[in-house]
């Protein structure tokens, strides 16, 4: 069995919670976010015939993380950090911590999501600030917690990035 | 002359490169000489001419060879580390001195670099000890006053084990439940074994989240500092026991309190796992496949230590019960049956007792009967031998003997005895016999007091026995009249005889008439036969003559002439030789034959038909005899015939 450790990252009510209660399963409950500020949960993918096991380290929301928060991360073999299109500052946040999560725990694979699809009416991120994204070689993925748009597809994109990484 | 500089000439000058180190070819002697010489030297010395060139050669080959080394060294090291042990195996002795050699000469420096790495884990080995120490401590604490404590105390006393291992084999009472194997910084169970199934679905969260909990713990409470590790967590009965490794640690999740042990077993079991798994560690990127080996490992924590609650009570704790009842019952039975037989013992005691009481009842009341032995006191109580006061006559036998006789064991008693005299009649036989010793002739009896003697016996034997006799206690009366002494009858017969006699005297005269005389004669020779007799059973004889005369004549000559008669019988008898007392009495008329005018019949009886004027019947003598105990006479013993 192939396990890896991915961690979610963003800021806070972007819809990680959502994402992760709605596609995998858990045995914890949230209180865990507020007190030990980080929530197990756990997805079974099957990429190119391999089953793997996700363990979504599932992290409390915040602006602005702090070392005790990163600590979390050690061992990460990939992660997502996710953003809330309607919200323009939580990309910055995201891309803020997707650079503090590499420096903390070296390349892995990353996925940026951007959440709440289902509300691209009232999206602040632009397609330009997409481009620029995807310019910097940064992936990312449009995601609707709600409607389970490509929330498969990020799980499955991840592991198989990691499973190259880990070659 | 000097060789030419043409090159290689063998010993012709210093070989090219020489350096001023190379005192060797210096050292060849260089004495150019003429070319005969020359020739000469290389005919006779070809051979180690073209050997020293060749040392040359090599020489200068060993130079190059160890600078073209010294190049490759480290390379071929490396390459010959990975192909086999052969390097280590040559270097370790060399490594080793040069070890020692920098430990000697520069102590210090190895001291700063090895602190910071024994420090911790001194500091860790000792709070382990500590621990451990503590944790049995308070354990014992506990079990000393608890029921429970208690319980393993009886178990100990039953058992016969030291109170310390029934303690240890009961605190052993802990079932390791879960017990992961975890990527330390992923928090991905490597292995995780349940006993369980159930609660091993989810294993991987929990192990995760219970890494990120530990991350966290670490990261609020520690303070940065990295040394800082959760070790156990407690959970009501639960443990979380954590045993931290490099890159992985062990989690178990035990219900109970495990015994300081297990977490050195952890220990154990984690450095092996952390050696085993190094390299699968180290580039650990989630696949848990190269771990499934782990299992066996970990087997060994989940199964041989814990003690499932089914398991830790053998079979016969499960039947405990049944045996405290059956010994419950078996004690009171038995305590019942020891009972019984106290009281069969009790019983057989007392009836031994009592037979013994008996017994000696028995035998006191042979004792009684005992002739000259009389009990007068017998010890109360139980005590053997028994006390016993008793009266013995000195003819009597040793009460000892009496009972021994009797068939029973003298040594019940313990005899106080008390000299008496005994009037009972055997003893008063017995008495008399030991006194008086009884000729075969003569028998004797007794009864009520009074002692008979019958049969034959000398004269003198019976006076001394009835005098002795009489004076022995007991005796209150003595007959010997049942006795007969065959002398006597001959006594009796000369008395009789001898006084039968009557001698007639003629008229006026005092020899007797002519046809009387052999009367008297006869009457003396019996008279000194009865004394020859009686004088050998110790009497005398003592004789009275009586002498008469008839009425004619004055008184006084009458007087006269009756006592002459009696001195002619005295005479007679004297004139024999007898010693005998005669009393001789001249009665003159006064007793005639035929009458007796003054009444004194007994002592001048009258001849019938006597008359006044001369009655030669009335002129006679008369002979009384007594027979006397000899010497000191006793008038009172007098013997006569009855």
């Amino acid at each position: 069995m192939i396990c890896k450790k991915i961690c979610m990252l963003g800021a806070f009510a972007v819809g990680k919670s959502a994402l992760v209660e709605q596609f995998v399963h858990s045995i914890f409950s949230d209180k865990y976010l507020s007190t030990v500020g980080v929530k197990i949960s756990k997805k079974n993918v099957s990429v190119e015939g391999k089953d793997v096991s996700l363990i979504l380290w599932d992290m409390e929301g915040r602006d602005l993380y702090v070392d005790a928060n990163l600590s979390y991360l050690r061992g990460a073999m990939g992660f997502f950090v996710v953003a809330d299109g309607t919200r323009r500052e939580t990309l910055e946040t995201a891309l803020d911590l997707r650079k503090a999560a590499h420096d903390a725990v070296g390349n892995i694979p990353s996925c940026l999501l951007i959440n709440k699809d289902d509300l691209s009416g009232m999206w602040e991120v632009t397609e330009s600030m997409l481009e620029n994204i995807a310019g910097q070689g940064i992936r990312y993925i449009r995601t609707s917690a709600k409607t389970g748009l490509a929330v498969e597809e990020a799980f499955s994109t991840l592991t198989r990035d990691m499973l190259r990484h880990a070659g | 002359m000097t060789a030419e500089s043409t090159g290689r000439e063998p010993l012709t000058g210093a070989p090219e490169g020489a350096g001023a180190d190379d005192g060797f070819w210096d050292a060849i002697p260089e004495k150019p000489s003429d070319e005969e010489l020359v020739r000469l030297r290389n005919l006779l010395f070809r051979h180690e001419i073209a050997l020293v060139e060749r040392l040359r050669e090599l020489q200068d080959n060993q130079r190059y060879n160890a600078r073209k080394v010294s190049e490759s060294l480290p390379e071929a090291i490396q390459l010959r580390t990975g192909k086999d042990q052969l390097m280590e195996h040559s270097l370790a002795p060399v490594v080793d001195d040069i070890v020692r050699t920098l430990l000697r000469k520069r102590r210090g420096d190895f001291v700063e670099a090895l602190f910071p790495l024994m420090g911790p884990s001194i500091r860790k080995s000792m709070a382990e000890s500590f621990r451990s120490m503590l944790g049995s401590f308070s354990k014992s604490m506990e079990m000393a006053f608890s029921w429970k404590g208690l319980r393993w105390r009886l178990e100990a006393i039953r058992s016969g084990k030291p109170f310390s291992e029934i303690v240890m084999l009961n605190t052993l009472v802990y079932r390791v439940e879960q017990i992961f194997f975890i990527h330390s910084q992923t928090g991905i169970p490597l292995v995780h074994l349940a006993f369980d199934e159930e609660q091993g679905k989810d294993a991987d969260m929990v192990s995760s989240m219970f890494t990120a909990i530990q991350d966290f713990v670490r990261d609020c409470f520690a303070g940065g500092d990295s040394e800082g590790e959760l070790e156990s967590l407690q959970l009501g009965d639960h443990t979380i026991v954590v045993e931290k490794g490099a890159q992985a640690y062990l989690a178990c999740v035990v219900r109970g309190t495990p015994p300081a042990s297990f977490r050195e077993q952890l220990r154990t079991t984690l450095d092996s796992l952390l050696l085993e798994y190094a390299e699968p560690l180290s580039g650990f990127s989630g696949d848990t496949e190269p771990f499934a080996g782990a299992v066996h490992y970990l087997d060994d924590c989940l199964t041989s230590h814990f003690a499932d609650d089914d398991k830790k009570i053998p079979w016969w704790g499960k039947a405990m019960p049944v045996f405290l009842v059956a010994a419950l019952v078996g004690a009171v039975g038995l305590y019942q049956y020891r009972q019984v037989l106290e009281d069969r013992e009790r019983q057989a005691v007392e009836r031994e007792r009592q037979a013994y009481e008996s017994k000696l009842e028995e035998a006191l009341n042979a004792l009684r009967a005992a002739p000259g032995l009389l009990v007068i006191n017998v010890a109360a109580g139980q005590g053997t031998p028994r006390e016993a006061t008793v009266l013995k006559d000195a003819l009597a036998e040793a009460p000892e003997d009496a009972l021994r006789r009797q068939g029973y064991d003298p040594d019940m008693f313990a005899f106080k005895v008390v000299p008496f005299i005994s009037y009972d009649p055997s003893i008063v036989v017995r008495r008399v016999q030991r006194t008086i010793s009884l000729p075969d002739t003569v028998s004797m009896s007794f009864d009520k007091g009074t002692l008979s003697f019958s049969g034959v016996a000398s004269l003198g034997w019976i006076v001394g026995a009835r005098d002795q006799a009489r004076a022995l206690p007991g005796v209150e009366r003595v007959d010997v009249s049942g006795l007969r002494d065959p002398a006597m009858d001959r006594i009796s017969e000369l008395i009789a005889q001898v006084e039968a006699t009557v001698v007639e005297f003629a008229l006026g005269k005092d020899t007797p008439v002519p046809e009387d005389a052999p009367k008297l004669q006869k009457a003396v020779d019996s008279l000194v036969e009865l004394e020859n007799i009686v004088k050998k059973m110790g009497f005398t004889v003592s004789l009275v003559i009586y002498g008469h005369a008839d009425a004619t004549g004055t008184d006084k000559r009458n007087y006269e002439i009756s006592q002459a008669r009696t001195r002619t019988v005295a005479a007679m008898l004297y004139g024999r030789g007898s010693s005998m007392s005669v009393a001789m009495y001249g009665m003159g008329a006064s007793y005639p034959k035929d009458g007796q005018k003054e009444g004194q019949a007994e002592q001048a009886p009258k001849h019938a038909g006597a008359d006044a004027r001369g009655d030669q019947s009335s002129r006679r003598v008369e002979l009384r005899v007594h027979v006397l105990r000899s010497a000191a006479a006793d008038p009172g013993i007098l013997l006569s015939q009855p």
